[in-house]
């Protein structure tokens, strides 16, 4: 399973921005995942002949950062418990994913959830990010709808002007103009790695 | 770093070369700091705080790591304060907080520093009482070294090394925080030719190597330090062992020649020494034909007759000998003693048609160390990482953290290539026009050139493969000594063939790198040995020739077998065959003395006393540990024996014999057991040519030509394979590859064969059916077969290559 001409080619495109092929290690793990919708032992053996690694080497940073996972969903939901959203309810909002989707945070079903340290939205807590697109001022009962319309609607992307439309509440500031596309999946949305969606 | 500095370790001001690490600087002045991280031949990383101590400042005292501290002029400092206490007590509570302390079933316990330095710097009791973390005991990293999980404290040494040294990162830690641990990549060991340093250096008990696993306690053991015997480097060892078998080997850190490291085959090579076919008792032929055990007394009467009718029948030149090369310097001279002057033959080799040219192989000018000073490396030889693998990893050293430009020109690619500034890969064949472009500078070479312009350079020179004749070698030193500040070392594998051409186990050589072809010196050892000194006679592609057409009615080998060595493996094995009468002193039975008239069981690594001679022509002792099995004997005393049947003694044991060399050989004098045991044991002493003896000048060099036609066979040795010691050893069973036919893709494509398929491969000896796979880096038409494993098509540059259809598939 490996890599095809259009992935070798964002991996080059992405490769020539270092001044070391190896220094692309951590954006070509998101390519990898992107690619396969998970990352792979497979992925892995593709990072490592792009970037003159070893495999070793390439798990070794992997395994370090949690954001390259093992196990991924269609798409992935992140509760912040750091410390602004945490006193203003954040916990519920968990307690609330978890009970609408029956997945406990580090776990995977239809979809993946997790409980994440500070997304950087303490203005506009208790924040929530749908493949790393932002959501604020999120209550429990909005987020059992956002979780309910990611497992029934199903929607190929997600765009964080739309989801804080629909389910947002408190914003912290006004983000300006609307962002015209969003994430294709749970990596982040990123030109390079072809993950991003919905654009007009 | 001839400047130094002065500073003050409690209390007591000392000298040190300027810029050292404090850690190191305080060891040599007598003050040992805890460690468990920092190892002298790695870069220092800090990891495991455990060499904390305490540095006057101008902001106060500080508490530092002295591992990557380097000293300053007037630096004062502290490390059995109070403070250092407490800190050392906390680091080492920190560091035991998972460690599972299972001291009496861990194999380190009894040598470990964690053990020895909680007991000395330890705080006693722990203030943890959460349960410790837990993964599933010892995971196999490789086929030879287990990793325990729990036992890990985290240093990085194991991965420091396999990135830093070895060059083969494929160890590494994964995770994070308390559920950091070092692994492999899933489905990928850790597959390197040196993964047992790691378990060497490792401070605990984490990393343990199958072949020793429970087989002792520390306590138990006894030691000797010796030079290991697996290939021409020479690593000093610590051969170790319990209830008279060796058990493991230690490498001992000699700056000059593996600075600690050793490679796999080495460490773990000893297995063979007491694997089920060795020898325990002498052997001759019955009346039925087969080999029947016999005593020492029968055995050595029936060799001693067989070769006495030999003689009065067909006179001293239809006897010959082969080998030495595996054997102690004192066993190759008493051997070579009893060729010429007790039979009075001139035929003997210790070369088997895969050696050097004798006058390029001891006429070497380079030491190993001089890689440390090299400005450029040329290395044009055996891939070294196959066939010398710690004298890679000099060279790896010199290239990667010296900054020497390497050049690498090999017909393939090579151990080195990933580090080299310059390759050239080349078709067998096509060596001598590589070399006439490389000294005109031509096109594509001239950066080669331009590279080799600046010395000094250090140039390793050797057969890149058994079809390439020895005389590109040669031509290559030759070149390479007109090169600034040259420093040429010949090099080859097999143990001590260096040792034994200095012993005169050549027909161009008397011991002590004398000519066999000058008259005078043939006098000069005539009188030394009270007998006459016969002219050269035949190397050992001329004694297996003669012994072909019958010309060579009686052959003697000691530790040799040149039906498996030979190049040309069929025409050696068919030569050996046709021999009337065969005595052959060996550990094992093989290839060419299962039809052996006489075998007679030596003795053979800690199991003999005596020397051995280096690549860079470096004496080094060799010492007993343990007795040979059953009725084994060594070489020396069953050669004298055998010599005194023939109606004159070689004049005694490997100590006599030692003695003797002193005196016949100008290069070894002064060189004793005596002095090496006491006086230089650890670096050993460079044999040099004492004026006036001169090895015979290079012969006019033969030009080979790669075939115009079809491929150019590449035939090389590969670490791993099907010789004595790999075979009769059990750990390496598993590490042993088919072979396979290395093609360009190139070749592949106009040859048809399909992915997967097996490929024909016919040379002049016969052809075979085979595996192959793409390899890219060897030039179009070029057919590359590992040597050594099985498989033998002769050993002519030239061959062809056919898709195959199954029916001959090994």
């Amino acid at each position: 399973m490996s890599w095809d001409s259009d992935t070798r080619a964002r991996a080059e495109e992405i490769i020539v921005r270092y001044p070391q092929r190896r220094s692309a290690v951590m954006p070509l793990l998101y390519l990898a995942m992107a690619a396969d919708g998970k990352l792979t032992d497979e992925g892995m053996r593709e990072v490592a002949e792009h970037t003159g690694m070893t495999p070793a080497q390439v798990y070794s940073v992997a395994s370090f950062y949690s954001m390259y996972k093992r196990e991924l969903g269609e798409h992935l939901v992140s509760v912040c418990r750091s410390v602004s959203c945490h006193l203003l309810g954040g916990d519920d909002v968990l307690a609330a994913v978890v009970d609408e989707t029956g997945i406990r945070p580090g776990q995977t079903g239809a979809i993946t959830v997790e409980a994440v340290e500070c997304v950087g939205a303490c203005g506009g807590a208790p924040a929530v990010q749908v493949d790393y697109e932002l959501v604020e001022g999120v209550s429990p009962a909005q987020a059992r709808a956002l979780c309910r319309w990611l497992l029934d609607e199903r929607p190929g992307f997600v765009i964080g002007d739309d989801l804080q439309a629909r389910f947002g509440g408190q914003r912290s500031f006004d983000w300006g103009p609307a962002e015209p596309v969003g994430a294709l999946g749970p990596v982040p949305a990123f030109e390079p790695y072809g993950t991003t969606g919905g654009g007009a | 770093m001839s400047e130094t500095v002065s500073i003050t370790i409690d209390g007591r001001t000392v000298a040190v070369p300027a810029g050292q690490l404090l850690i190191k600087a305080a060891e040599d002045a007598g003050t040992y700091i805890p460690r468990f991280c920092w190892h002298s031949r790695m870069k220092p990383v800090g990891m495991c705080r455990m060499c904390l101590i305490e540095v006057e400042g101008p902001r106060g005292t500080l508490l530092t790591t002295s591992c990557t501290m380097p000293v300053t002029e007037g630096m004062v400092v502290h490390t059995k304060s109070e403070v250092v206490r407490k800190a050392q007590e906390g680091v080492l509570e920190f560091l035991l907080i998972n460690h599972p302390l299972d001291c009496p079933v861990c194999d380190r316990g009894g040598e470990c520093p964690l053990q020895d330095q909680t007991l000395a710097h330890g705080p006693g009791e722990s203030r943890f009482v959460e349960e410790k973390r837990h993964f599933p005991k010892p995971i196999p990293i490789n086929d030879l070294v287990l990793l325990d999980r729990e036992r890990c404290i985290l240093c990085a040494r194991c991965t420091r090394f396999s990135e830093e040294i070895s060059g083969d990162p494929l160890i590494e830690f994964v995770d994070r925080g308390n559920h950091t641990q070092v692994n492999t990549f899933p489905d990928e060991p850790f597959a390197s030719y040196f993964s047992g340093n790691t378990v060497q250096i490792c401070p605990v008990g984490a990393l343990t190597a199958t072949p020793y696993r429970f087989r002792a306690r520390p306590w138990d053991l006894e030691a000797v330090e010796s030079t290991c015997a697996g290939c021409a480097v020479g690593c000093r060892v610590s051969v170790q062992a319990a209830q008279n078998e060796v058990v493991r080997l230690l490498g001992v850190d000699v700056g000059a020649t593996n600075q600690g490291w050793l490679c796999d085959k080495g460490r773990f090579g000893f297995e063979y020494l007491r694997a089920p076919g060795r020898l325990s008792t002498p052997l001759v032929r019955g009346e039925d034909g087969e080999l029947r055990e016999a005593t020492w007394g029968e055995a050595l009467d029936r060799a001693a007759s067989g070769l006495a009718a030999v003689l009065s029948e067909h006179g001293p030149a239809a006897i010959a000998g082969i080998g030495g090369a595996r054997s102690t310097n004192e066993e190759a001279y008493a051997f070579g003693k009893l060729l010429r002057s007790v039979i009075g033959t001139g035929s003997l080799d210790a070369r088997v048609g895969d050696g050097l040219d004798a006058a390029l192989a001891v006429g070497g000018t380079g030491r190993i160390d001089d890689l440390e000073r090299a400005k450029t490396i040329l290395v044009w030889a055996p891939d070294l990482k196959e066939e010398l693998p710690v004298l890679h990893l000099r060279v790896r050293r010199a290239a990667t953290e010296l900054g020497a430009t390497l050049i690498v020109v090999h017909p393939r690619r090579t151990g080195l290539d990933p580090d080299a500034d310059h390759v050239v890969h080349y078709r067998p064949g096509d060596g001598f026009s590589v070399l006439d472009r490389l000294r005109a500078g031509a096109d594509d070479l001239a950066p080669v050139a331009a590279a080799l312009a600046a010395g000094p350079v250090v140039a390793i020179v050797g057969r890149t493969g058994l079809t390439e004749p020895p005389d590109l070698a040669s031509a290559v030193a030759e070149f390479a000594a007109s090169l600034p500040g040259a420093a040429v070392l010949p090099v080859t594998r097999r143990g001590n063939l260096y040792g034994a051409l200095d012993m005169g186990l050549a027909p161009t050589l008397l011991p002590g790198r004398a000519s066999a072809e000058d008259e005078a010196a043939r006098a000069a050892l005539a009188d030394a040995w009270g007998s006459p000194v016969p002219a050269p006679g035949r190397d050992a592609d001329g004694i297996l020739q003669g012994l072909a057409d019958g010309s060579v009615k009686a052959l003697v080998l000691l530790g040799a077998d040149p039906a498996a060595d030979h190049p040309d493996r069929a025409s050696a094995e068919a030569a050996v065959a046709a021999a009337g009468f065969v005595v052959s002193f060996d550990l094992f039975l093989n290839d060419s003395n299962r039809g052996a008239d006489v075998v007679l069981p030596v003795e053979g690594f800690s199991e003999v006393e005596g020397t051995m001679t280096n690549l860079e022509g470096r004496v080094q002792k060799v010492n007993r540990i343990v007795p040979g099995p059953g009725l084994s004997r060594p070489a020396v005393e069953a050669l004298d024996d055998l010599a005194a049947r023939l109606g004159r003694s070689l004049g005694g044991g490997a100590d006599a014999m030692a003695k003797e060399i002193a005196l016949a050989a100008p290069a070894y004098a002064g060189i004793t057991w005596e002095a090496l045991d006491w006086g230089r044991g650890r670096d050993g002493m460079i044999a040099t040519l004492a004026g006036g003896a001169a090895a015979p000048a290079p012969a006019v060099f033969q030009r080979s030509v790669a075939p115009a036609e079809g491929m150019a066979l590449h035939l090389a040795r590969v670490l791993y394979d099907e010789g004595t010691m790999t075979l009769a050893g059990p750990a390496f069973a598993p590490l042993i590859k088919a072979a396979m036919l290395h093609l360009h893709s190139d070749d592949a494509t106009r040859l048809g064969l399909a992915e997967g398929s097996t490929a024909v491969l016919t040379g002049s000896r016969g052809s075979t059916e085979l595996a192959w796979t793409r390899d890219d880096s060897l030039a179009p038409g070029t057919a590359y077969l590992p040597f050594g494993l099985g498989v033998s098509v002769g050993a002519a540059v030239s061959v062809t290559v056919a898709p195959g259809d199954g029916s001959g598939e090994r």
